[in-house]
Formats: C-alpha cells, structure tokens, sequence
C-alpha cells in the first residue's frame, strides 16, 4: 500500500516560485498497476521521483507499508530504493561499455545480495526478458527494445515490490512497445508487483487498473477500474 | 555496497578508457620513475659507502687529532686565515696545524680502553729505487694498516692484525704498470731501496765554521742534508682493490719501521715525535664512543668509524634528498593531473552516477568509487614507474659501475622490494588524495538532475 498525502513540491523563490506538485492525495493498493498520465510539464515525472523518496517536496507525506519514506534517512531511503523499489526509464540508461550480466549484476551489488545469489538470480532475470544469449554482450551493440529489455531485467532482479516506469515505451516503435509492455504487465500479475508506469499514451494506460490523471500538478481524476479491496476502497474514498 | 565490488567497478571504468587511464598513470608514473632511482641510488650508495669503510677503517678505531679545523669541526682548515703561531704546529701547504705531542699521545696510550695507538707518520722519501730496475720512482709511504685485510695478487698476508715484519714492504699492485712488470709474482722477495733526506737548518754559527773548515764544498754537504738509504724486501703485492681506498697508492711499511724512518726525518726539529693525528685501537668489546667522551675531555678531537660514515652519509642523504625532489615535483604535476581526469571522468559519467544513485547506492560509496578509481591510477603509475626504473637501472648497473669506477660487484642502483612497495603505497593514498574533490562532486550529484542529462 502506498499512500501519497498532501505532497507539495515547488521549485524556485517567491518571485519565480513554480508549483509543480500541488496538494497531491492518492492511494495505491499493493499488486496494483498504476497509470499516471498527462501532459508533457504536468509534473508526473516529479510526482514519481517523489514517490520513490529519490526527490524530497517542501511538504506532505509518502507512507509506503505504513512507514513515511520522507522521515528517513538518505541512507534508509537508498536501501530501501535498492531493495523494495526499481525503476524503469524511458531512454534506458543502460550503461554501455558493461555487458549484460554486469549491469544486471549492478543492483545486486548495490543491494547487497550475498554473492552467492548473483549469477542465479542474474540468468533468471535476463532468461524472462530472453537475452540469455546476450549475457556477453556489451549494452551499447544492444537495439533499443533490447536495451529496455536489459532495463527490466535490471529491475527484477532484486524481486521488487514496486517498480516504476517513466514512458518505458517513449523510445520505441509500437511493435517493440508492446513487447515491453506485455513484459510489464506480465511481471505484475505473476509476482504481484505493484507497477507504476508514467505516460501520455491513453492506450497503455487503459491496460492498467488505476489510472491517476494530473493537470498542472494537480490531480484531476483517479479512476480504478478494478473492484477495489475493501480497504482500498476505503483509503480511496478518503482521498 | 561491498568495498571488493566498487573497486571491481572501478578496476573496470578505468579499463573502458584506457589511453586516459594509462596517460595519467605515467605523468605519475615518471614521479615513480624517479623516486624509485632515488631510492635506489641511496641505497646503493649507503652499501658503497659502508663497504668503503669497512673496508678502510677498523670499527674499533678512533681518529685522533689535536687541530679540530681537521676533522670539520671548526670549519675548513684554513678556513679563519690568521693562526696563533706554535712552535709545534706543523705547517702544511701555508696552513699551520697544531700537532699531537708526546704528552697528547701518553694520554691515549695511558687510557685502560686503548689496545694500541698507531701514530700518522709522515715517511717522505726522496725517491725510491727498485732491484733491477734503474729509475727512479716516488710514492707515498704509509703504515701497513693490519687491522683490515687486504687482498693479495702475489705473495702471502700476514694474517689480520698481525704487523708486516721489520724489513718487509708491500706494494699495490698499481705501482707494477710503472715498472713495467706483468706478472706481480716477479717482484715478490726483491729489494726495494728508499732515500731519506733530512733536513737541516744550521746555524748562522755552524754556517760560517763549516765554511771556515771545509770551504763551500764543505756548506753544500751541509745544507743539502743528511741522508741514509733504507733497504726492504717485497712481501707482498696487494691487489688493487676499488673500495680499499688506501690499497691503491702506497707502499707500506710496519710500523717499527715507519717511527725509526719518522724519527730521523724529525730529529732537531719541532716536528720531532709529534703527529698530525693518531689511529687508536679500541679495546674489543668496549664502544669507541665512551672512548672518545673520555679523551674528548681532554682536549682531543676524536672522531669514531661511525662519525666518519655518518659524514658520508649525510653527502649520501644530501645527493638522494636532491633526486627525490625532482621526483616529488613530477608527482606535483601529477596530482593535477589525476584531478583534472577525474573531474573530466565525472562530468562525462554524470547519467551514470544518476542511475547507480537512483538505484540506490549510497553517495559515499559513489565518492569511494571515484577515489578507488584514483587509487588504481596511482597503483597503476607507481607499478609502471618503479618497474621501468627497475628494469633501466638493472640494464645500466654495470655500465654506470664501469663509468664511475666502482669496482666489480659494486652496484650504485640496489633496488630493494619494500621500499618500492612502499612508494607505490604512498602514490595510492596521494593518488587518492587528489581524487577528492572529484569524488565529492560525484557524490553531491543530484540524480534527478543527472538523469535529466541526455
Ligand atoms: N529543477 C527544476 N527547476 C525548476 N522547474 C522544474 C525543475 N524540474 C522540473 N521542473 C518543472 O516542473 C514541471 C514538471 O516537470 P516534470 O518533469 O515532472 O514533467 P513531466 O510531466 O514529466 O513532463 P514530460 O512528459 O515532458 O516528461 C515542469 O514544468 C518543469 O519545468
Ligand atoms: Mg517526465
């Protein structure tokens, strides 16, 4: 469950003061797939970083399993980003000059996963996204589906509990896009990970169960198509 | 994030630009270079200079003199122009030195620690003639010195610490080329005649009788000196030996032998019985240096076998300093360098610092990775350099050996591993060092800003 309460965040000084998040309240429940959607400034990139406690708004609070990530410690919040949380970017951010197993291998690392587990936990990962015969190769001679493959598998393979991704599809014909979004989808049902995609692209977010709309910073509709959980239900109708 | 694993990382961030990597490893690794020379040569230097000693000087001796501007200890001799005139002083090149008398020598002599007090004699032969050989040939003669052993290229030594007898000589295997004998046992057992000439100063009185009495025939005779020939057996040939300073220049003689030739050189002079300096032989098992506390007391100027080396040493220390600021000074350069890389480095991995922050690793194991990184550099640099000068100075050792006339076996590069693993040590932490302000950049960064970068 993650619960986002009255998070406002700006940028700038009284005269240029900008509001790019304003008084913003929403619930997820967990497994759920999320669509943040809306125009290109609207602030849902900012909204995501937020939610992950890799950006800090002057006020509000982001409780995720009952704890308020914004009171941690960078420290805390960095394990907690390593362990519970990955993210998914729309130009991919594969580092390049690695192979694949490397950087797979690298949020093991940071997270660290006793190095035992590595290599198992690493083939299983690149094996669900089908670039087992890739694991040599060095990201940079990867196509782009390819590379947001490389990134998924990246992001399961600590076995998060909410991953995020912010237009995993933004780069990519429609063909591939599928085959990523499928991938998403397919991840969330069968592990039961919360999935939190940022878009502009109405279809993808009519495949997810809550689609939360923002306009200038400001929610403007959060619809659940799901029948919520009792307690989902509740915490929803609060907001 | 594990230590190993960051610096794995940054093992291979470095291996990805690799003309970067490796062109700020040799700006350090020219510091290395020459540090590790510097070392080198100190250290070869220290083994020459303590060979050179030991093999001159008995550990157990002291150097003994009256005149402290002698043995450095007041300045230069000379060095304050005008001197009290003394009627024992000896006068050297214009320089007057005050002398060891007989009573300084009783003092010696008479100290319950002291096994044996050999005077410096001053033996100056007109000229020397050798059996069979018609020339005329000079030298310095000097006292056979039993105390260290030399080496023999013909005839037997007597055995350490035993005198050479009466009427024996050795000679260095030096002097045969100018009496053109190859084979040094040829002259082994032949006689080698010395000419003494005294010098005498008569009287105005005695001038003008013997002028009286033998006409001018008479005063040539006697202003001319006396004279007496000393006639000795070759003993030995020592061979000529590089760190053996004295083996190389001088005939020597016992010692018996060295204070009668002295004392007839002297006789009616004020110079009769009195010495520049004196070796004396400290009892084994006592330390020279409560010796020499003992007769510094009494007004002598005593110098122990370590006083002398650390004199060298200190020219030694002084010659190594000088080598090893160069070598600092590159690694001065080096260090900007390293920083300026490293910041290149981190402007350039900006996205990728993003990434690996949102994914969750700490700032402070981002900044490790960037001074593991530096480390690297400097391990690189310090290996490169040191192998390089290792590597050189082996190749040049015999070639500089030959050059600077060290002897065979004498090296002036001795590389010694601890050192060099120490330097590389060292350019590890300064490598590291420098990485500091490039690393915190890194570790400031925003990863939201660096993600933005595209
Ligand atoms: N560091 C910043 N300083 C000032 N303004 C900022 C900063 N970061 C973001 N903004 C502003 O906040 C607003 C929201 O930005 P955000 O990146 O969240 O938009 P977005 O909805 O993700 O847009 P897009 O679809 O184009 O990615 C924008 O108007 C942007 O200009
Ligand atoms: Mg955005």
């Amino acid at each position: 469950m993650i619960d986002v309460r009255h998070v406002t965040k700006t940028y700038g000084k009284k005269s240029t003061i900008f509001t790019a998040l304003d008084d913003v309240n929403f619930s997820i429940p967990d497994g759920a797939s999320v669509a943040i959607i809306g125009k290109s400034g609207s602030g849902k990139s900012t909204l995501m970083h937020t939610m992950s406690g890799l950006d800090r708004p002057q006020t509000g609070e982001v409780i995720i399993d009952g704890q308020d990530i914004l009171q941690l410690k960078s420290k805390e919040v960095d394990r907690f980003r390593s362990r519970q949380m990955s993210f998914i970017f729309q130009s991919f951010f594969v580092e390049a000059n690695e192979s694949c197993y490397n950087n797979v291998g690298m949020v093991c690392e940071i997270a660290d996963v006793p190095s035992a587990e590595h290599q198992d936990r690493i083939e299983r990962a690149l094996e669900a996204v089908e670039l087992t015969d890739k694991k040599k190769s060095r990201a940079r001679d990867l196509s782009g589906g390819q590379k947001q493959r490389l990134a998924i598998a990246r992001a399961i393979v600590n076995d998060p509990k909410i991953l995020f991704a912010d237009e995993p599809t933004g780069n990519l014909d429609s063909a591939t896009g599928e085959i990523i979004e499928d991938l998403l989808f397919r991840y969330n049902r069968e592990k039961g990970v919360t999935l939190i995609i940022v878009t502009h692209d109405h279809d993808l977010a009519k495949r997810c169960d809550i689609m939360i709309q923002i306009r200038d910073g400001k929610i403007v509709s959060v619809d659940n198509k799901k029948p919520a959980t009792k307690s989902s239900r509740k915490k929803a109708g609060k907001s | 994030m594990k230590a190993r694993y960051i610096v794995r990382r940054a093992g291979r961030s470095l291996k990805q630009a690799k003309i970067r990597t490796l062109l700020t490893s040799l700006a350090i690794a020219v510091g290395a270079f020459t540090l590790t020379i510097a070392l080198a040569a100190g250290e070869g230097s220290r083994q020459y200079a303590e060979k050179l000693i030991s093999s001159n000087i008995n550990s157990q001796a002291l150097f003994v003199v009256r005149d402290e501007s002698l043995v450095g200890g007041g300045g230069l001799p000379g060095g304050d122009g005008l001197k009290e005139y003394s009627e024992t002083s000896t006068q050297f090149s214009g320089l007057s030195i005050k002398s060891l008398e007989p009573k300084d020598l009783d003092v010696i002599e008479n100290d319950k620690d002291i096994e044996q007090v050999i005077p410096t004699y001053l033996v100056e032969a007109q000229y020397m003639t050798f059996e069979g050989i018609k020339k005329k040939y000079t030298s310095d003669v000097s006292v056979y010195d039993a105390s260290v052993l030399a080496e023999s290229a013909a005839g037997t030594l007597p055995p350490l610490g035993e005198q050479i007898k009466d009427d024996e000589v050795v000679i260095p295997e030096g002097f045969l080329k100018a009496l053109k004998i190859d084979n040094p046992k040829d002259i082994v057992g032949k006689k080698v005649t010395l000419r003494l000439v005294r010098q005498v100063q008569p009287s105005e009185e005695e001038i003008t009788k013997t002028i009286q009495e033998k006409g001018s025939a008479g005063l040539a005779e006697l202003v001319g000196g006396e004279v007496r020939d000393e006639s000795f057996v070759v003993r030995v040939v020592s061979k000529a030996s590089v760190t053996s300073l004295s083996a190389s220049n001088a005939l020597f003689i016992s010692e018996n032998t060295a204070r009668s030739l002295s004392d007839f050189l002297t006789r009616d002079t004020p110079r009769y019985r009195s010495y520049v300096a004196a070796t004396a032989i400290v009892k084994d098992g006592v330390e020279p240096e409560v010796v020499k506390q003992r007769l510094t007391d009494k007004d002598l100027t005593v110098r122990t076998a370590e006083d002398l080396q650390g004199l060298l040493f200190t020219i030694v220390n002084l010659l190594q300093g000088i080598v090893a600021g160069f070598g600092v000074l590159a690694l001065i350069a080096s260090v900007f360098g390293i920083i300026n890389t490293q910041y290149i480095s981190v402007l350039e991995r900006t996205q990728q610092i993003g990434l690996m922050k949102a994914l969750g690793m700490h700032s402070r194991d981002v900044a490790k990775l960037f001074r593991y990184e530096a480390a690297w550099i400097g391990f690189l640099g310090g290996v490169i350099g040191s192998v390089i000068a290792w590597g050189t100075g082996t190749v040049l050792n015999p070639w500089i050996t030959e050059q600077l006339d060290l002897g065979a076996g004498n090296h002036l590069l001795i590389f010694e591993p601890l050192p060099v693993i120490g330097l590389i040590i060292g350019l590890m932490i300064i490598a590291v060092i420098a990485g500091y302000f490039p690393a915190r950049k890194a570790a400031k960064l925003d990863p939201i800003e660096a993600l933005r970068t595209e």
